[in-house]
C-alpha cells in the first residue's frame, strides 16, 4: 500500500466515546496504526465544546476552542471519530475565534488539519485488509459529517473492502435521526417522534446491522430500535473497519 | 417624521442610480450559463414543455391564420365542447370565416371557451406571454373553463428573459404556463381551480 | 421549554390526522423539488448568484426603494410607506373606506398574515373573501395558515370535505379532491368577481420599472385583482429586485424549490391602474411598502434572512416541521425560516423555543434557494437568548458545572468515573429508566457505558 510517511496524529476521542463506548476509541487507534500513523492521545482532552456552542453559550464555547487549539496545534493531523465534533473544530472554531487576532490564524490552522476519521482513512488510501463480517448492514449519514464535512462516499468505500459485508440503502439515509445533541433531551417528544421514523426506516431495510459515524446518533437510533423491540444491532463504522464488530454492539453489556 | 423618512433614514444614504445599475448588471454576468437545460429547437422544446404534467396544455399547428376557425371547430368537436367561443377585440379575428362557430357576445364567466392571442411564447418553460391593451383585456383568460391561445411561431423566444416587451411598461405583463391548478388539498394536483381547466395552444406557421 | 410551546407540540404530536396531512403534502413537495433540482446541473451556482442579488439589494435597500417608488408612481400607482404592522393595516383600511368598500378579495399573502390584515379588515367591518383555495379553507375553519405555500397543509381531505359540506352553498357530492376543488370554485366565483377591492402581496417589486410581480398556480390573484375598482399591494421591503431579469433568475429558483415546476402557472407583472381604452383593470392601484422590523433585521445580524423568497422548501425538508406541523411554532411563519423570523417579529422572550427546537442538521440550508445560513442564524438567536438570561436556570447551571469540570481534565475524569458508576447501577446493557435522564429514557433505551472510560484505560496502557 502506498502511503505518506507516518504522520504524528492526535486522536481526539470525544467525550461521548470516552465515557460511553471506549471501544470506538480503541478501534480508531487500531485502524490509524494500521494506516501507518503514529497516534498520540493528548492527555488534556475532554470535550470539543459543542454542548456550549449549541446552547448559545458562546463565551464558554470560545474558551473550549482556545484550549483545544492550543492542545492540538502541534500535531500533523487531528483525527476525530465523530462528524459533529470534527465539524465543530473544523467549521466552528475559526468562526468563534475569527475576531481574535491572536487566535484566528491558529484556529484556522488547526481546522485545516482536523479530520473525521473515516474521511481521513479514506484520504490516506487505507482500506481494511483481512477484515471479514458476513452480515447485511445499512448506513445512516449523520448530518454534521454529511453537510459540514461532505462525508458520504468515504464510509461506503471503506466498508466496501470488508469481506462478506453487504450494504443495503436506507430510505431517508440523509434525514436527521432526531439526536441533535442537547436537543434530544430538551425537546424529547419531538426527538422521539423523529427517531421513531428513523427506526422504522432502519427496520424496513431488513438489515441486521446499523452503521454510522457518530456515536450520539447511533445511541439515539439504537436506543429507539431497542425500545421498539427490534433486533437490529448498531456499531460505529470504525469498529467494523478495525475488525471489532465481533464484540458487543451498542447497548449489549460491554 | 413620516414613515417614509424614518425608513429611509434607517437604511442610510441613497446611491447614484447609474452606479447601482452597473453593479446590478454585473450580478447577472454569465447568468445564462446557469439556466436549466437550454432549448436546442425552439418549437420542439416549447411543445414539449406544453405537454408536461405541470403545464398540461394541448396544441395544434396550422400554417396560416385563415385555418384558425376550422382548427378551433375541430378541437372543440374533438373535446365534445360546444362550438361556441368568445373572441377578443383584436383586428386579427375580423377577417376570418367563423361560420362553424358561434361567437359569444359576452365572455363566459365560469365555463365556455375564450380565445386569446399571445405576443410571445417561451421555449424554456412553455409560457405564453401577454400584455394588456384596449385590444387585449386580461380577465377573460382567467374566467373561462377552456383557454385557447394563438401563437405565431415567429413569436417564440428562447428564455423567459427574452419575453419582456420593449418600450413602455404595460399595465399588466403576464405569463401563462398551464391551466389554473391547485395542490392545496393534500398536495394533490387538481386542474381548473379558479380559472381554465383546459389550455389549448394553436401554433401558427412553421 | 416554555409551557405554551410544550403544549402546542404535545397537541401536534398527538394529532395523527395532522401527521398524515403534513406527510402527504410536504412529502410530495420534497419529491417534486428533488426531481426538479436534480435535473438542474447548475443549481448550486444559480443559488449563489441569487444570494448575491438579494444581498446587493438588501445592502442598497434605500436606493432601490426610492427608485421603485418613482417608477411605480410614474405608472400611476400610489406608493405608501408603513414602518409598522399597525401603520400598514391602517393605510389599507383607510384606502378601503375611501373606496366605500363593502368587501375585499384577498389573494394569499404571508405579509398580510404577518401584519394582521385579516383581523384589521374584520375589525373595520369590511367583508373579506380569501381566494386562494387553502386560505379559503382556513378562513372557513377560522384558523391561521400552517405553511407559507400550503396554508391548509394541516388538513386532511376528509377534514376539508367536512368543512365544505358544512359551509358551502352547493357542496360536492362525490368524495374526491377534484369535486371539493369544484365546490370551492362555485362558492368563490361570485364573491371574487363582485369585490370592491382586491388585496395582494408581492413576490417581487421591480425597482427599475415599478412593476409588482405576483405568482400563483390557481390564477386567483388575477381574478381577485383585475375586477375590483381598487388594487392594494402590501409588500415587505425585501421584495425588491433591480430589474425584471433579476426577478427571472429568482423565479426559476422559487418555482422549483416550492413545487418542483419550472414556473408557476400564472406569473403577472402589474404596473399601475387601468389605462385609456383598457376594458378591465382597477381604477386605482396602491402599493404599501412595509418595514415591520426589516430594516432593523438588516442591521442586527439578520440581513441574510432578508434574502428569503418564501418558497417553503426549508420547512418541507425539516424533520421538526414534519413532526409538529406549522401551528405549533406559534408565529406567522413556521419551520426553519419562521424560527429565525418569529423572534425578530414577536420578540425572543416569547419565542426562544423556536431556535432551540432544531437539531442543527443543516438540511434547511442545503435546500434553500438563496443559501440562507439558517442554522447559523438560529444559533445566533440561541446566543442572544443565553446572553439575555432567557435560558432556564437548570440548563445554565448544568452547563456551567460541566464546563467548569471540563476545563480541569483530572476533575473531569473523576466526574466521568462517577457518572459511569451511577449509570451502571441502573444496568449493564440497555437501561430503560434512569433518574434525571427521563428526557432520554422516556422514549428510547440508553446503552450503559463500559466499566471504565477510554482515557482511563488508555492511561493504563491499553491499546
Amino acid at each position: 500500500m502506498s502511503m505518506a510517511p507516518s504522520p504524528r496524529v492526535a486522536l481526539f476521542v470525544t467525550c461521548l466515546v470516552d465515557a460511553m463506548r471506549p471501544r470506538v476509541g480503541f478501534a480508531a487507534l487500531r485502524a490509524l496504526a494500521d494506516a501507518g500513523c503514529e497516534v498520540v492521545v493528548p492527555e488534556a482532552q475532554t470535550c470539543c465544546g459543542q454542548p456550549a456552542l449549541n446552547s448559545g453559550d458562546r463565551a464558554t464555547a470560545t474558551d473550549f476552542a482556545r484550549r483545544n487549539v492550543a492542545m492540538l496545534e502541534s500535531y500533523a493531523a487531528i483525527v476525530v471519530p465523530s462528524g459533529s465534533c470534527a465539524g465543530t473544530i473544523r467549521c466552528h472554531y475559526p468562526e468563534l475565534l475569527a475576531d481574535d487576532p491572536e487566535w484566528a490564524g491558529r484556529a484556522e490552522a488547526v481546522a485545516a488539519k482536523t479530520w473525521e476519521i473515516l474521511a481521513y482513512l479514506d484520504a490516506r488510501g487505507w482500506r481494511p485488509e483481512g477484515v471479514a463480517l458476513p452480515a447485511t448492514a445499512t448506513y445512516h449519514d449523520s448530518c454534521s459529517g454529511l453537510r459540514e464535512l461532505g462525508i458520504k462516499a468515504q464510509p461506503r468505500r471503506l466498508l466496501g473492502a470488508v469481506d462478506g459485508l453487504a450494504l443495503v440503502p436506507l430510505s431517508g439515509e440523509e434525514t436527521c435521526c432526531g439526536f441533535g445533541g442537547t436537543f434530544c433531551v430538551k425537546y424529547p417528544a419531538i426527538s422521539n417522534a423523529i427517531a421513531d421514523e428513523k427506526a422504522a426506516a432502519v427496520e424496513a431495510t431488513g438489515a441486521g446491522l446499523l452503521l454510522a459515524g457518530d456515536l450520539g446518533c447511533l445511541m439515539n437510533m439504537a436506543g429507539k430500535l431497542h425500545r421498539r423491540g427490534g433486533q437490529v444491532r448498531a456499531f460505529h463504522t470504525i469498529e467494523v473497519l478495525a475488525g471489532m464488530a465481533d464484540g458487543p454492539a451498542i447497548g449489549e453489556a460491554q | 417624521m413620516s414613515a417614509r423618512d424614518a425608513i429611509l433614514a434607517r437604511l442610510g444614504p441613497t446611491r447614484d442610480p447609474a452606479v447601482l445599475a452597473a453593479e446590478a448588471a454585473c450580478l447577472l454576468a454569465g447568468e445564462e450559463r446557469e439556466r436549466p437545460a437550454g432549448p436546442e429547437d425552439l418549437v420542439a422544446r416549447f411543445l414539449a414543455q406544453l405537454a408536461l404534467p405541470s403545464v398540461a396544455a394541448t396544441h395544434a399547428r396550422i400554417e396560416s391564420l385563415a385555418e384558425l376557425p376550422g382548427a378551433l371547430a375541430d378541437y372543440l368537436a374533438s373535446e365534445g365542447a360546444a362550438p361556441a367561443l368568445w373572441l377578443p377585440p383584436d383586428a386579427r379575428v375580423a377577417g376570418l370565416d367563423w361560420v362553424r362557430l358561434t361567437r359569444l357576445a359576452d365572455c363566459p364567466i365560469d365555463d365556455g371557451t375564450v380565445l386569446a392571442f399571445a405576443r410571445a411564447g417561451v421555449a424554456e418553460t412553455g409560457s405564453l406571454v401577454f400584455e394588456t391593451s384596449p385590444e387585449a383585456p386580461m380577465l377573460p383568460h382567467f374566467l373561462a373553463l377552456r383557454h385557447i391561445v394563438v401563437l405565431e411561431v415567429a413569436g417564440l423566444v428562447r428564455w423567459l428573459e427574452d419575453a419582456a416587451p420593449g418600450g413602455t411598461v404595460p399595465r399588466a405583463h403576464y405569463w401563462v404556463t398551464g391551466v389554473s391548478g391547485t395542490t392545496d388539498i393534500e398536495g394533490t394536483y387538481v386542474r381548473g381551480a379558479h380559472g381554465p381547466r383546459f389550455l389549448h395552444v394553436v401554433v401558427v406557421g412553421s | 421549554m416554555s409551557r405554551a410551546f410544550d403544549a402546542r407540540v404535545d397537541a401536534a404530536l398527538a394529532d395523527r390526522q395532522l401527521k398524515i396531512a403534513v406527510e402527504r403534502t410536504a412529502g410530495t413537495a420534497e419529491a417534486k423539488r428533488g426531481a426538479a433540482i436534480g435535473a438542474w446541473p447548475s443549481f448550486a451556482a444559480a443559488r449563489e448568484r441569487a444570494a448575491a442579488i438579494k444581498d446587493h439589494v438588501i445592502a442598497n435597500l434605500g436606493s432601490y426603494l426610492v427608485q421603485f417608488e418613482a417608477a411605480a408612481t410614474a405608472s400611476g400607482a400610489t406608493v405608501h410607506w408603513a414602518a409598522t404592522a399597525d401603520e400598514a393595516c391602517a393605510i389599507v383600511v383607510d384606502i378601503c373606506r375611501k373606496a366605500g368598500a363593502k368587501s375585499v378579495a384577498r389573494s394569499k399573502s404571508m405579509l398580510g398574515e404577518e401584519i394582521g390584515l385579516p383581523h384589521a379588515l374584520e375589525a373595520a367591518g369590511i367583508g373579506r373573501v380569501e381566494t386562494d383555495l387553502a386560505e379559503h379553507i382556513i378562513q372557513l375553519a377560522g384558523e391561521r395558515p400552517s405553511h407559507i405555500i400550503w396554508p391548509a397543509m394541516h388538513k386532511t381531505r376528509e377534514q376539508v370535505s367536512e368543512l365544505f359540506h358544512a359551509r358551502h352553498r352547493e357542496p360536492h357530492v362525490e368524495e374526491s379532491i377534484v369535486a371539493m376543488a369544484a365546490s370551492a370554485r362555485r362558492q368563490l366565483r361570485g364573491e371574487m368577481l363582485s369585490a370592491d377591492v382586491g388585496i395582494s402581496g408581492a413576490n417581487f417589486l421591480i425597482a427599475d420599472s415599478g412593476q409588482v410581480c405576483t405568482v400563483t398556480n390557481e390564477g386567483n390573484a388575477e381574478l381577485s385583482l383585475v375586477p375590483p375598482r381598487v388594487h392594494i399591494v402590501t409588500a415587505g421591503l425585501e421584495k425588491l429586485v433591480p430589474s425584471m431579469d433579476h426577478a427571472v433568475h429568482l423565479l426559476r429558483l422559487l418555482a422549483r424549490s416550492a413545487t418542483g415546476a419550472a414556473l408557476t402557472q400564472y406569473t403577472t407583472f402589474y404596473a399601475g391602474p387601468k389605462r385609456a381604452g383598457d376594458r378591465d383593470g382597477p381604477e386605482e392601484m396602491h402599493i404599501v411598502l412595509v418595514d415591520n422590523g426589516r430594516s432593523a433585521m438588516r442591521d442586527e445580524g439578520l440581513a441574510e434572512m432578508l434574502r428569503c423568497i418564501r418558497c417553503g422548501a426549508c420547512m418541507n425538508h425539516c424533520v421538526v416541521f414534519r413532526q409538529i406541523g406549522g401551528h405549533a411554532y406559534g408565529g406567522t411563519y413556521p419551520g426553519p425560516m419562521g424560527s429565525v423570523l418569529t423572534p425578530a417579529l414577536d420578540g425572543l422572550a416569547a419565542s426562544r423555543d423556536l431556535p432551540g427546537a432544531c437539531t442543527m442538521n443543516g438540511k434547511c440550508q442545503e435546500v434553500c434557494p438563496v443559501a440562507i445560513p439558517l442554522p447559523t442564524l438560529l444559533r445566533g438567536w440561541r446566543e442572544k437568548s443565553w446572553r439575555e438570561g432567557l435560558e432556564p436556570v437548570t440548563l445554565r447551571q448544568g452547563l456551567g458545572l460541566w464546563a467548569w469540570a471540563a476545563r480541569r481534565p483530572w476533575l473531569y475524569r473523576a466526574g466521568v468515573r462517577w457518572a459511569i458508576r451511577a449509570m451502571r447501577l441502573a444496568g449493564r446493557g440497555w437501561i430503560s429508566k434512569l433518574p434525571l435522564a427521563g428526557g432520554w429514557t422516556g422514549g428510547r433505551d440508553l446503552p450503559a457505558p463500559a466499566a471504565e472510560s477510554f482515557m482511563d484505560r488508555y492511561r493504563k496502557g491499553e491499546r
